[in-house]
């Protein structure tokens, strides 16, 4: 038997495509996952009549026009309007601010740092839920009910703690001697934080980034306190208010539904990679 | 190009009461390559750091030519620094890192692209420009850090242990290659490193320092010839000086049954009745019988032209370790008894109490 045949030999007693109780594991896993949103994706695509002869059937014939109906009318529109611009606003507010306060307790010297780092920690354990309704009279306190800096601002707020944890440890990692280096080089410590800091941080700030704005997409309850008037409702609210507008119409609900998961979707499964790596990965020189 | 004066310079960490660095006193001539040596712990980088403005100057002052940089910071002080692991910055290209410093001095962007392609050429690091130092071996990464100081033209280069990350093989290269270009670009050079070899082999003097103290400065055969103490005599040159306590007779030092010559003024400035004589390995002599003093072999080592006997001794009821030079051909076999002499010209004198070279009272000036 030549190297060649016994490395063939050695290899064939595995099984080439793994062991079938893994796969029957993560089979049923992700039928779990992707059922519901199968379900309302699929349902969107048919008619009323169709989901209450049988609630679990295939669209028979497709029919485009919930999907229509929604993307035509200006509701839908002014709702992801209003979405984008908490997101967008909320993920540079929480990387701007999280990273210039993780670079300080990161990498200064000074008494009350553990302290600081200690008070970003116990952020975590508070969650928004419970601060919701003294959130809710200070919001109203200085004016801005029913404005989307009124949610923006709570959220930039709240998201701070994760973001902060996650940086910390981040900007830590970036060695003493890449910062002595450039102290030689001429950069002061503002010009290193530009120079040095945001650079190698960046996939750290890309997760911190999309975890911002996939949590602004998804939030319910903030805005649902903080908005009332229907023109500046979110998505998560227009979904709400679009199923009991039309509670009788499942299909259009669905096919509603559908399309706002979708930018958070994509944005996850598009970046999913770098938020991971920016979870594990550490500066490395 | 500059001069480098450390006035008793002293560095006190926080929270500690004994200094790192205690009151060093050392002048770097202009273009002159000094080697800080000592093993670790011995406050070497800190004087570097000291020097490089990363750390604080608690007393003293240092100067770099006749301006006072004691509380200058470090990018005013026209230094630049290599480091143990290179701190290059791993979002830029070789070129990018080499220019950094001059784009942040708002050097023009051709000026800057020449004196990089100049400063890559004297490295052979033109091919790499474009890459990023992970994409590096550890030997380019050195050349990079070295082209990011040359590029600055700077008063003052600071190597903290640059070749210590670099196999051994690599290192003695690199040894010379630096060496070479500091003689070339004649820029003054203070080089921290804790192996004596390599601070034999680069510098035109070496200052050796213990626990923050500075010991002894002086050109590479200054140290090997005429250490001040026994610390030094102990730690410059490979195998070490063989050093044990001996007693003081009429013309010299008891050597087992012998004698090692030394002057009588010598001796008598010792403290007691016994002095640490020091003798180097290849100024032993070695005799199958006669006066001297009896060694039993333990192991040969054997590097072609010549090897290094290792044994050991009964000096006053206490076992002491002796290594000699012997030929690599012919020379005695492990568990052999032989009898060593010193060579009369070649034997160092040292209180046994101080540890300072015991010299002539009157003729020489103490110390160095």
């Amino acid at each position: 038997m030549t190297v060649l045949e016994r490395a063939e030999a050695r290899a064939s007693r595995r099984l080439p495509w793994g062991n079938p109780l893994v796969y029957l594991v993560a089979v049923v896993v992700i039928v779990a996952m992707l059922a519901p949103v199968a379900y309302i994706v699929l349902g969107g695509f048919r008619t009323n009549s169709q989901i209450t002869v049988d609630p679990s059937g295939f669209p028979d014939p497709w029919n485009v026009g919930n999907y229509l109906g929604v993307l035509g009318g200006p509701v839908f529109w002014r709702e992801v309007l209003n979405s984008v611009i908490v997101a967008v606003a909320t993920t540079f507010g929480v990387v701007a601010l999280g990273l210039m306060a993780s670079y300080v307790i990161a990498r200064y010297t000074f008494r009350a740092r553990g302290a600081m780092y200690a008070l970003f920690a116990a952020g975590l354990m508070f969650p928004l839920t419970v601060a919701i309704t003294p959130l809710y009279f200070v919001v109203k306190t200085i004016g801005l009910m029913n404005t989307l800096p009124g949610v923006i601002l709570p959220q930039i707020a709240f998201q701070l703690p994760v973001t902060v944890i996650i940086l910390v440890p981040f900007l830590r990692a970036i060695p003493d001697e890449i910062q002595e280096a450039a102290e030689i080089d001429g950069c002061s410590r503002l010009g290193f934080f530009w120079r040095m800091v945001i650079p190698l941080s960046r996939p750290g700030v890309i997760t911190v980034g999309i975890l911002a704005f996939v949590f602004s997409w998804n939030a319910y309850l903030l805005p649902l306190f903080i908005l009332n008037n229907q023109d500046a409702f979110t998505l998560p609210l227009g979904v709400q208010a679009f199923s009991s507008q039309y509670s009788q119409d499942t299909a259009k609900v669905l096919a509603f539904t559908s399309l706002s998961m979708i930018p958070a979707l994509v944005f996850f499964s598009l970046f999913e990679r770098r938020i991971v790596g920016g979870l594990t990965g550490a500066v490395k020189g | 190009m500059a001069t480098v004066t450390f006035d008793k310079a002293t560095r006190i960490y926080p929270g500690s009461t004994k200094p790192a660095v205690d009151a060093i006193d050392i002048e770097v001539a202009d273009g002159e390559f000094l080697v800080l040596v000592g093993p670790s712990g011995c406050g070497k980088s800190t004087t570097l750091r000291m020097l490089a403005g990363l750390e604080e100057v608690n007393d003293g002052h240092i100067y770099i030519g006749d301006r006072d940089v004691t509380d200058v910071p470090p990018k005013d002080r026209d230094i630049a620094m290599v480091f143990q692991n290179y701190a290059l910055y791993p979002h830029m290209t070789v070129a990018e890192n080499m220019g950094f410093a001059l784009k942040i001095q708002g050097v023009n962007k051709e000026e800057r692209a020449q004196r990089v392609l100049e400063a890559a050429q004297l490295l052979d690091l033109e091919p790499y420009l474009g890459r990023k130092p992970k994409a590096l071996s550890g030997g380019q990464r050195q050349r990079v850090a070295m082209g990011r100081a040359i590029v600055r033209q700077p008063q003052v280069f600071l190597m903290d242990e640059p070749l210590s990350n670099l196999d051994a093989k690599l290192r003695v290269q690199t040894r010379t290659q630096i060496a070479s270009l500091q003689r070339r670009l004649g820029v003054t050079t203070v080089y921290v490193t804790h192996d004596q070899t390599e601070a034999l082999t680069m510098g035109d003097r070496i200052a050796v320092l213990k626990d923050g103290v500075l010991q002894q400065v002086g050109t590479p055969r200054d140290l090997y010839e005429s250490p001040s103490n026994v610390f030094v005599a102990g730690f410059i040159g490979s195998p070490a000086m063989n050093l044990f306590t001996t007693k003081i007779v009429s013309d010299g030092l008891q050597f087992g049954t012998g004698v090692a010559k030394v002057d009588r003024d010598v001796v008598a400035s010792a403290t007691g009745g016994t002095a640490t004589v020091g003798i180097r390995p290849e100024d032993l002599q070695i005799k199958s019988s006669g006066e001297g003093l009896p060694v039993e072999v333990d192991v040969v080592e054997e590097l072609g032209a010549d090897g290094y006997l290792y044994g050991h001794a009964e000096v006053d009821g206490q076992r002491v370790d002796i290594v000699a030079r012997v030929d690599g051909r012919k020379h005695p076999n492990a568990g052999e008894k032989i009898v060593v002499t010193p060579v009369p010209q070649h034997v160092h004198a040292f209180d046994s109490e101080s540890g300072e070279r015991l010299t002539k009272p009157v003729s020489a000036p103490a110390g160095v």
